[in-house]
Parts: C-alpha cells; sequence; structure tokens
C-alpha cells in the first residue's frame, strides 16, 4: 500500500464524527480504530501529519483520543507542534493539560520547557507535579532546582526536592543546603540521589543531633562497603544512645547483617547484646542460629 | 627499578584494558541474535510472555552496558588512555544513532508492549513491572550514551507510568487505562524506529 493511500485512509478514519461512526459498535470501538489511525501516522512525512493531528484535537472526539494525540505531536520536531502542546499546557484542564505538560516534557523543546515555569506558578498541585514531572523527563534540573529556590511553602520545597532526588542531581541538592539550610527533606533526597559524602559530614556532624541521626540512618540507603563500614564505625564511636540507635538502624537498612555480628561477639553489656540480637532476627541473618545456640551456652 | 617490577609494569600494560576478541564476539552475537528473534517474531507474533525473550533482552542491555562500563573504566580518571580506540570500535562516539542500539531497543518495547499486554490475575504483577523498569533504565542510559536524548526522553516518560502500574492497590480500571496508554505510546515507537530504519535503507 502507497504511502499516499495509507494517508487517506488515516485521515478518514480519525476524521469521523465521534457520534456517528459504526453505530453498530461501542464507543469504545470507535476510539480504538482512531487511536490505531493515530500510531500509523508515525510513519507519514510530519507535514502530512500535523495538520490531521491538529484537527483530531480541535474535534469532537474523547480525552483519550486526544491524549494520545499529544503524545503524537511530542514526536516531531517542530514549532508548530511545540505551539500546540504549549497551547493545550496553558488553556486547557485536567487530564488534557497534564498530559500537553508531560509532552513538552518528552519534547525537550528549551523554550517550551522554559514556559512550564509561569504554567508552574499559576497551577494547582497537579499541575505543579506535571511541570515537574516534565522537567525530570528532560533532565532539566537546573528548572527544579529554580523551582526549589523560589519555593514560598514547605510543600512546593519539600516535592521540587524530592524531584531532585530521584533525578540524581547532587549538586543542585548540595547548592540549595547553602541557599535555604538543612531539612530532612533534603537528607531524604541525598539518600535517594546516593550522595554518600554529603550524608558522611552531616553524620559526623553532632550540632543538630535531630538532624544527624536522620542522616545516619540515610545512609542505610545507599549502601555498599563503604557505607556500611562508616555505620559499624558510626556505632563504635557513638557517645549518645540515639547515635548509636541510628547506625542500628542504617545498618539494618542497608541489610549489613554481618556488621551487626560483629558488633554483636564484640558487645560485652547484656543489654547491648539483646538489642543486637533482635536486629540480627530482624534482618534474618544466616549466623542467627549459631547466635541463639551460643547465647542459649552461656558463650559470647 | 628491578627487572620483576619492570615485567610487571609491562604486563600492566599489555593488560586487559581493552576486551578481549572473545568478549567482543559475545557482545555482537547477543546483539545479531537479538535481531533475528525480532524478525522472527515479526513472522509469527508470540500470545505468551517467554523468560527467554527477557534473557535476550537483558543479553542486549548487558552487552550496550559492558560496553558502557568499559568505556568509562578506559576513562582512567580523566587522562587520556591509548587504549580508548579499542573501546571505539565496540561502541563508537558519532554523532549517529547506531544501528545495533536501535534494534537492541526494538527488541525492549516489543516485550515490554507484550508483558504489559499479558498480565493476568496470576501474574505477579509488581515483580514483572519492576523488572520493566530495570530494563527501561538500562536502555534510557544507552540512549543517552547513543546520542539519542529524544529517546531517553520517551524512555523516562515511560517510569512514572510503570511505578503507578506497578502498585499493589491500583484499582483494576486505572491499570487498565495505563496498559493502555502504554501500549499505544510503545506502539508509536515502534512504528517510528521502524520507519526511521526504513527511511534510511531506502535512502543508502
Amino acid at each position: 500500500m502507497n504511502k499516499l493511500f495509507k494517508l487517506v485512509i488515516i485521515t478518514a478514519t480519525l476524521l469521523l464524527p465521534a457520534t456517528g461512526f459504526a453505530q453498530d459498535d461501542e464507543p469504545g470501538d470507535s476510539d480504538s480504530l482512531k487511536m490505531a489511525a493515530l500510531e500509523a501516522l508515525m510513519s507519514a512525512p510530519p507535514e502530512k501529519a500535523l495538520p490531521i493531528v491538529d484537527k483530531v484535537l480541535a474535534g469532537n472526539h474523547s480525552n483519550e483520543v486526544k491524549e494520545r494525540a499529544l503524545f503524537i505531536l511530542s514526536q516531531f520536531d517542530s514549532s508548530e507542534a511545540q505551539a500546540t502542546l504549549l497551547r493545550f499546557a496553558r488553556e486547557d484542564t485536567g487530564e488534557l493539560q497534564v498530559e500537553a505538560i508531560r509532552m513538552i516534557g518528552i519534547g525537550g523543546d528549551k523554550e517550551a520547557l522554559a514556559n512550564l515555569r509561569d504554567i508552574y506558578q499559576t497551577g494547582n498541585r497537579e499541575v505543579r507535579d506535571a511541570v515537574l514531572e516534565a522537567y525530570l523527563i528532560a533532565d532539566d534540573a537546573t528548572s527544579v532546582y529554580e523551582i526549589a529556590v523560589s519555593a514560598d511553602n514547605e510543600e512546593d520545597f519539600s516535592e521540587a526536592v524530592d524531584m531532585l532526588g530521584a533525578m540524581g542531581a547532587r549538586d543542585e541538592l548540595r547548592e540549595l543546603r547553602s541557599r535555604a539550610g538543612m531539612s530532612e527533606t533534603l537528607i531524604d533526597a541525598y539518600a535517594i540521589s546516593g550522595d554518600y559524602e554529603t550524608l558522611r559530614e552531616l553524620a559526623l556532624d553532632s550540632s543538630d543531633p535531630e538532624l544527624q541521626t536522620k542522616a545516619i540512618e540515610a545512609m542505610g540507603i545507599i549502601g555498599g562497603d563503604e557505607v556500611d563500614n562508616t555505620l559499624v564505625e558510626i556505632y563504635r564511636g557513638a557517645d549518645s544512645e540515639d547515635v548509636r540507635e541510628a547506625a542500628l538502624d542504617g545498618l539494618l537498612i542497608s541489610g549489613h547483617d554481618e556488621g551487626v555480628l560483629e558488633l554483636y561477639r564484640a558487645a560485652t553489656d547484656p543489654g547491648e547484646k539483646r538489642q543486637l540480637l533482635e536486629y540480627l532476627v530482624i534482618m534474618d541473618s544466616d549466623a542467627i542460629y549459631d547466635v541463639i545456640d551460643q547465647a542459649l551456652a552461656g558463650d559470647r | 627499578m628491578n627487572d620483576e617490577l619492570r615485567k610487571l609494569v609491562e604486563a600492566h600494560e599489555a593488560d586487559a584494558h581493552r576486551p578481549s576478541p572473545h568478549l567482543v564476539e559475545q557482545w555482537h552475537n547477543a546483539i545479531d541474535e537479538a535481531a533475528a528473534l525480532e524478525r522472527g517474531r515479526q513472522r509469527e507474533p508470540r500470545q505468551h510472555w517467554h523468560p527467554g525473550s527477557f534473557f535476550w533482552g537483558a543479553a542486549v542491555t548487558a552487552a550496550l552496558a559492558i560496553g558502557i562500563g568499559i568505556g568509562f573504566v578506559l576513562s582512567n580518571n580523566g587522562e587520556p588512555s591509548v587504549n580508548t580506540p579499542i573501546v571505539a570500535n565496540v561502541i563508537p562516539e558519532t554523532s549517529v544513532t547506531p544501528a545495533a542500539f536501535t534494534r537492541g531497543l526494538a527488541v525492549h518495547l516489543r516485550d515490554s508492549r507484550q508483558q504489559i499486554a499479558s498480565f493476568d490475575e496470576d501474574t505477579d504483577r509488581t515483580m514483572l513491572v519492576l523488572q520493566i523498569i530495570e530494563q527501561n533504565r538500562m536502555f534510557e542510559s544507552a540512549a543517552e550514551y547513543n546520542n539519542a536524548p529524544k529517546l531517553a526522553r520517551v524512555l523516562r516518560a515511560f517510569e512514572p507510568i510503570l511505578l503507578q502500574l506497578a502498585a499493589s492497590d491500583i484499582a483494576p480500571e486505572d491499570a487498565e487505562a495505563l496498559r493502555a496508554q502504554l501500549a499505544f505510546e510503545l506502539n508509536v515507537m515502534l512504528t517510528k524506529l521502524a520507519s526511521e530504519s526504513s527511511d534510511e535503507s531506502h535512502t543508502t
């Protein structure tokens, strides 16, 4: 089948009125056919495909069909396609607006991405989350950082910081520490982004005991030999029960049962041994039966 | 420098910073077999998910990941390395997306579509979707490395939807809507890849 003939069939399918199509079929069947036609548009040249997609978006079709049409638009590198996506992101509401914002992320057009900042400012929570997700898709950490810096409430700040963590944007997160001060939200993001160096620094800083214990626990999320050894060292050198327990929680999260076993064998205080034994049980350590056997026999 | 030390240094310099020909052959075989499997599937579509297909997806991914990994190792802490051109034979840093990557990606998209379509009540959906996410992330990294940022963005856009689908408390109708959306977007990407590959073969 030649391309022109295919295009005629696709156009006819897509532009049939939604209500008058195939009376015997369920509405879902009509939508399925239109979506199949939209898929096929990807093999058409942009100059032929774009006007058809525009007509679908302007026509009387279900939101689902229009959402699929927006995805098709995101796959065309043209200013017209980007302008249409931006129009939907600005002027529409609900699912179509959110989907248009996501498509701008997929398109990755710098100008369209910059325009999302205004949409973020005037949007509700759902729209704001969609903008953050679009920046995640476009791998635009700078824009998320700017949102975090200019946030005027805890929720906006925390959502932006979480997103930076998911993006692994360590530089931006470190910069935020100096701009916005330390917070538990930032510590979580350091853990998710795998920033061991910053967490270690915070874990060894006793000036704010609450943040220190939070950082120690969060190191467990990163895991790995270096973290495991540091947590064991922090436990050994702890000058408070809170720090010691945070180190144990970190070891529990990272699953380093060998380290806990080592601490158990070195402990001499019965209370401490009992606590370490409880952690070994929770961690389902392979050595637990030997340890229990030795404890019952009165050995170390 | 005594003789023993000199021999050690020479042995180190001559060593295995380059991948062995045998290893390189294995990577190419993995990619070729995945491509052959893809061609086979086009003739005879599968009705059910087959773990073997996942293996081949993983094999291609592993080949790409090992290539990327060795690329990083050979960067030798930022110092120029005399061995780098050898790596360039495995995955060249060119401005064109390599055909082997595109074929591997098509296998991944096709497998993902098939697996998502074949969920049933007995499927451990969370585990299966997490496996797809893991594969997806590897292809996303490979897309960035292979000069295909647009493909990387599309792959990244799949992940939030997949994560929603992985949730165990999702309502059946919501799961169905997400599956339909993913199926459409995967199909569009497969059509696009096939179309681009066809255009390239027509122009060459």
